[in-house]
């Protein structure tokens, strides 16, 4: 029986609105923030170099230099500035047949690959993702792909077409990532379709100067006289220069039609367990101190509150009412019905009583010393956080240290811990009662989000308690047996993480809504939110830190068209009290034939997709079901690929380029521990591996599934990066195997939220000395978690090298030096996904398996 | 009890500042309210009395207008109107010193969101029983409160639309009378027509009984 990822759930798009701008024609205001000189945002990767497409690259992995980790790019010599006043849609699509370039390249990404000869399919840099098949002013506009990716660069015309070539269509988003630049478009009418509300955007087409016809549902509307005048150039009657139609990414102030209520404020709620296991882990002196060096970072103004409850068996209150001499602690021991002793003195303004609570967070860790309660009444005091919060919404962070015991929601173990590493089924992956979603879902009523923290050294069923987060659109954080004294890598991210946490941008009260041509329908979502009414995800809090996945399927045929575009808009209350507006729109050209959507595939969206239809797939069914259909996910496609190609050789396991990396992709996804069988995993980190699957953008994810491994001990300035007067020395990436690894060696792994250097036995001293700071080998302790700050050139070199790769991260990876003999080496080695272990397969031993089920 | 309390400018109704309803203890839905509140700043111009009171049913809404700026607040009908008055003017003052100078310019809705937190602290005071008998002073002042126009807000509400239904009618009527003039023109002419049809046919009908008879 062959299982295939489920397409379930056609649901009609339809075009309800958010709100309705009124035309009220009247003068600008000036445009806040940010040049818009031409050129666009994030200046997108335009044109970019496949190294592996380099004919001798087979046998000679030369590195090219490239000014970025993952997001650069270089304009592609001779491009010409588009100087047609209004580019019609013919225009556009005929600007695309010119380009010679493009179809050299989609030879390249075409080209067959032998995958069971071609050892080194891996490029020694890091790719950015396949562009867009457009002219270059579409390109130059488009929208990141950092923001917005399709798995499909090239769209199929037909259902029929998606079919044969047996990849999933879908999108990746991380809208409210953050930018440096960003157009904000301050104007009384936001121009929008009138049929099917979409934002004007750089892919509409203007017929003349009074009319644009919108690129998604195709209607023809009227330009409004306050678009005719350019802010940015101050000159009339150019609509087509406006910011909104330069770029792709933009921000608008919205008007009071978009406001159901008045902009709330910033409100933060911190739900804290003080049980005598939380007091034991020590996390309230990281918490509370982190807070206090944090609190004036806090994002918000004036009007921002602030809140604390505790719980153990009971839940505490504290009153801190300005005018107060010390904070006042009011007990609620009547669990079974939770109610708020005191309505206005428990959310205070930040500003005005600051002192009491700079007071309570110097107080708190040593308040709950001695204590000997052991219970946790976790669910009532969610249920009083969700009374205290409701009349405005806000943000409630919970830091949570085992499993609840008392009252409301109460949860029982269900782990055994013998069938942690069984080769069949694993149970329990599902939440083990709806009381956790149910509060989620009525917090997202009220736009409240919860946050949680889960800090514990045993089974506290994830499972159940992340539905907290997942339906109030809130993110989970997970440190496993955390201890702040004995558990120094753990207490250090968390530290990091928290200060992250705290100082992050947050929006309020957000909606968001993504639109496609007419013919493309979005039916399933992923990622933490609640759908409301089929296509409005409800978002009470958004965080710049959490991404999204949208699977499509086409309705109609797109043959009458040559482009199709997708647009998420996204309306947030800023923590300043604005409501604001942020649209992307992604534009993508549609093909007819079967090799062009191969060449167009984006291995790495796709991974991310299959990965998050896994999930769901093994929640909803087994896992074993679930890893099924991820091999068969590969098996299809190549087997399609062979059906299309008839001058391929027919032995060997052919893929095509853009495909190549496609069998290891999915392997790694088979080891990772929210999939993997037969390897010892506890049920929570299984769990949370999946929440963050679900959750994260997808840089991320693939920093997860597939680490980059570098040789870091013999780094030479040769092809180096030049980056304000630091060297920062460019290692090529090493394939996940043991083979890659040397004892001379010393080799860096970057996981994305961990990172690993393994110091090889026989590794030289000078690296050992200059850049760890131990004399030789034996000397280096076994529990090292941080580089130390050397003046050598060797440990600067290496220290540039890891801050490069931090750059663009939000949260700081969690560092573990480890050594050879050490017992954390099982940690990384579990990574190196190549290789063969107990329970799974090796690289080739998984190419020959998808083989074997080729010819079946 | 203030409920729900909104200052916008009254030119083109924009939204300056508000204040959250809390709604944690009454449960009352406040949502009608809102939508009636937003009703009325956009019927209010330069034209509108500068001091009313609007009786909604078991609320009344208090408004002043001063330069250009409207001071809206919904009470419980029970509320005393002399202490909604002075809590309006009691914004109005602190309002006008703190912004009042960069009202114009702004075109953000609740530009000035931040007032909320001197809404709510004044808003306290005000409900504060104990804090009443401090007020005293500001009471004697307005001893002319009673003098305050007094409206019901579906009146005012529905003015507006009274007015519009007259002037449809009236351009209905005249639409119709201009039909019945072209209608009774028109009746003339074939009544005319019909007229000297029969006379010429009475002239023919001579002429042939001259032409045959007569000769």
């Amino acid at each position: 029986m062959r299982a295939v990822l489920n397409h379930t759930s056609l649901l009609p798009v339809s075009s309800t609105t958010t709100g309705s701008a009124s035309p009220v024609p009247n003068s600008y205001e000036s445009l806040e923030g940010g040049s818009y000189s031409g050129t666009s945002l994030q200046s997108p990767p335009f044109g970019y170099n496949y190294p592996t497409m380099h004919p001798a690259y087979q046998q000679n992995p030369a590195p090219k230099p490239d000014p970025s980790p993952s997001h650069g790019g270089y304009n592609p010599p001779g491009y010409q500035p588009y100087s047609q006043p209004f580019p019609s849609l013919s225009e556009l699509s005929s600007a695309l047949g010119g380009l010679g370039g493009v179809s050299e390249l989609e030879a390249e990404t075409l080209r067959p690959v032998n995958l069971l000869q071609e050892r080194n399919i891996l490029p020694p840099k890091h790719t950015p993702p396949p562009e867009p098949n457009l002219s270059n002013d579409l390109r130059k506009v488009n929208c990141s792909p950092d923001t917005f990716r399709c798995t499909l660069t090239n769209i199929p015309q037909t259902q029929a077409l998606l079919n044969k070539a047996r990849l999933p269509l879908g999108l990746l988003l991380h809208p409210f990532r953050d930018l440096t630049q960003l157009p904000v478009i301050t104007s009384n009418t936001i121009v929008r379709c009138r049929s099917c509300r979409t934002y004007i955007n750089p892919f509409v087409s203007f017929l003349d100067q009074r009319r644009w016809k919108c690129n998604l549902c195709y209607r023809v509307n009227d330009v409004p006289d306050e678009f005719m005048y350019n802010p940015v150039t101050r000159s009339y009657g150019e609509p087509h220069k406006r910011p909104e139609v330069q770029n792709s990414t933009v921000e608008f102030i919205a008007s009071s039609d978009y406001m159901l209520r008045p902009p709330q404020p910033a409100l933060y709620l911190f739900l804290l367990d003080v049980s005598h296991n939380a007091v034991e882990s020590g996390y309230l002196n990281v918490f509370c101190q982190s807070l206090l060096d944090n609190l004036e970072k806090l994002p918000g103004d004036t009007r921002t509150h602030i809140g604390f409850v505790t719980f153990d068996s009971t839940v505490h209150f504290y009153n801190l009412q300005e005018g107060l001499s010390q904070p006042q602690m009011l007990v609620v021991s009547d669990i079974d019905d939770v109610f708020i002793p005191t309505h206005d003195s428990l959310l205070v303004n930040l500003k005005e009583s600051k002192e009491l609570v700079k007071d309570l967070l110097n107080a708190l860790p040593g308040m709950f010393t001695h204590t000997r309660e052991t219970q946790s009444a976790l669910g009532p005091a969610l249920q009083a956080a969700y009374k205290l919060m409701s009349p405005t919404g806000g943000r409630v962070s919970v830091f949570q240290t085992q499993l609840p015991t008392l009252g409301a929601g109460l949860l029982q173990s269900r782990e055994d811990p013998n069938l942690r590493s069984s080769t069949k089924n694993v149970q329990h992956l599902g939440p083990a009662t709806d009381f956790y979603k149910k509060l989620a879902l009525d917090c997202s009523g009220q736009q409240i989000g919860v946050d949680l923290f889960l800090l514990s050294s045993q089974y506290s069923d994830l499972a159940s308690l992340a539905c907290v987060s997942k339906y109030s659109a809130g993110s989970v954080f997970y440190y496993p047996s955390f201890h702040h004294i004995h558990n120094t890598a753990q207490r250090q991210k968390f530290q990091k993480d928290l200060q992250r946490y705290l100082t992050r941008k947050i929006g309020f009260e957000a909606v968001m809504r993504i639109r496609c041509t007419k013919g493309l329908s979005i039916h399933t979502f992923h990622g933490n939110f609640f759908v409301r009414s089929t296509d409005l995800l409800s978002l009470a809090n958004v965080n710049p830190d959490s991404g999204f996945a949208v699977q499509m399927s086409i309705e109609e045929s797109l043959a009458d068209t040559s482009l199709a575009c997708f647009q998420a808009a996204l309306l947030y209350t800023s923590s300043k009290g604005k409501r604001r507006i942020r649209v992307h729109t992604l534009c993508l050209p549609v093909v007819s034939q079967l090799s062009e959507v191969f060449a167009g595939a984006d291995i790495q969206a796709i991974s991310c997709l299959l990965a998050n239809m896994a999930i769901d797939r093994s929640i909803s069914s087994s896992l074993s079901d679930a890893r099924d259909a991820l091999v068969n996910a590969v098996v299809d496609c190549l087997t399609a690929y062979r059906a299309n190609g008839s001058n391929i050789q027919p032995s060997g396991l052919i893929a095509p380029a853009a495909l190549r990396l496609f069998p290891l992709y999915v392997l790694a996804l088979l080891k990772q521990k929210a999939l993997r069988t037969g390897t010892s995993t506890r049920l929570d980190e299984r769990v949370f591996s999946m929440c963050e699957l679900k959750s994260q953008p997808l840089q991320q994810i693939m920093h997860m599934v597939h680490p980059d491994l570098y040789r870091i001990d013999n780094m030479t300035e040769q092809a180096a990066l030049h980056l304000n007067d630091s060297v920062i020395p460019q290692p090529p990436l090493l394939q996940l195997t043991a083979e890659k690894l040397t004892r001379e060696g010393a080799f860096l792994m970057d996981c994305g939220s961990v990172m690993y250097l393994w110091v090889g036995k026989c590794c030289n001293e000078t690296f050992i000395r200059d850049v760890l700071g131990f004399p030789n080998y034996a000397s280096l302790p076994s529990n090292m978690t941080e580089i130390p700050e050397l003046q050598t050139t060797y440990s600067e070199r290496t220290r540039a090298f890891i801050s490069w790769l931090l750059e663009s991260r939000t949260f700081h990876p969690a560092f573990h030096v480890v050594k050879d003999d050490a017992s954390t080496k099982t940690s990384f080695f579990q990574h190196l996904v190549e290789d063969r272990t107990e329970s799974a397969f090796s690289y080739y031993e998984f190419l020959l398996h998808v083989q074997q089920q080729m010819s079946k | 009890m203030v409920l729900l309390t909104m200052i916008v400018r009254v030119a083109d109704s924009l939204p300056l500042a508000a204040s959250m309803q809390e709604d944690e203890q009454s449960g009352r839905d406040l949502q009608r309210y809102q939508s009636q509140a937003k009703q009325l700043c956009r019927k209010l111009n330069e034209q509108s009395p500068a001091r009313c009171t609007l009786e909604a049913g078991a609320m009344s809404f208090h408004y002043v207008i001063e330069k250009g700026v409207c001071y809206l607040a919904l009470c419980e009908a029970g509320f005393p109107k002399k202490l909604a008055f002075a809590y309006l003017e009691d914004l109005e003052g602190e309002f006008s010193e703190q912004y009042g100078t960069k009202v114009p310019s702004v075109s953000r809705p609740y530009s000035f969101i931040e007032f909320d937190t001197y809404i709510q602290k004044t808003k306290k005071s005000y409900i504060d029983s104990r804090a009443r008998r401090n007020l005293g002073s500001i009471n004697s002042e307005l001893h002319d409160v009673q003098r305050i126009m007094v409206a019901n807000i579906e009146e005012v509400l529905q003015r507006g639309e009274a007015l519009s239904a007259l002037d449809s009618k009236a351009s209905n009527l005249s639409s119709l009378s201009k039909k019945y003039r072209s209608d009774a023109k028109y009746l003339n002419t074939r009544s005319t027509y019909a007229k000297v049809a029969a006379g010429a046919v009475i002239f023919i009908t001579l002429i042939v009984y001259v032409r045959f008879w007569w000769l």
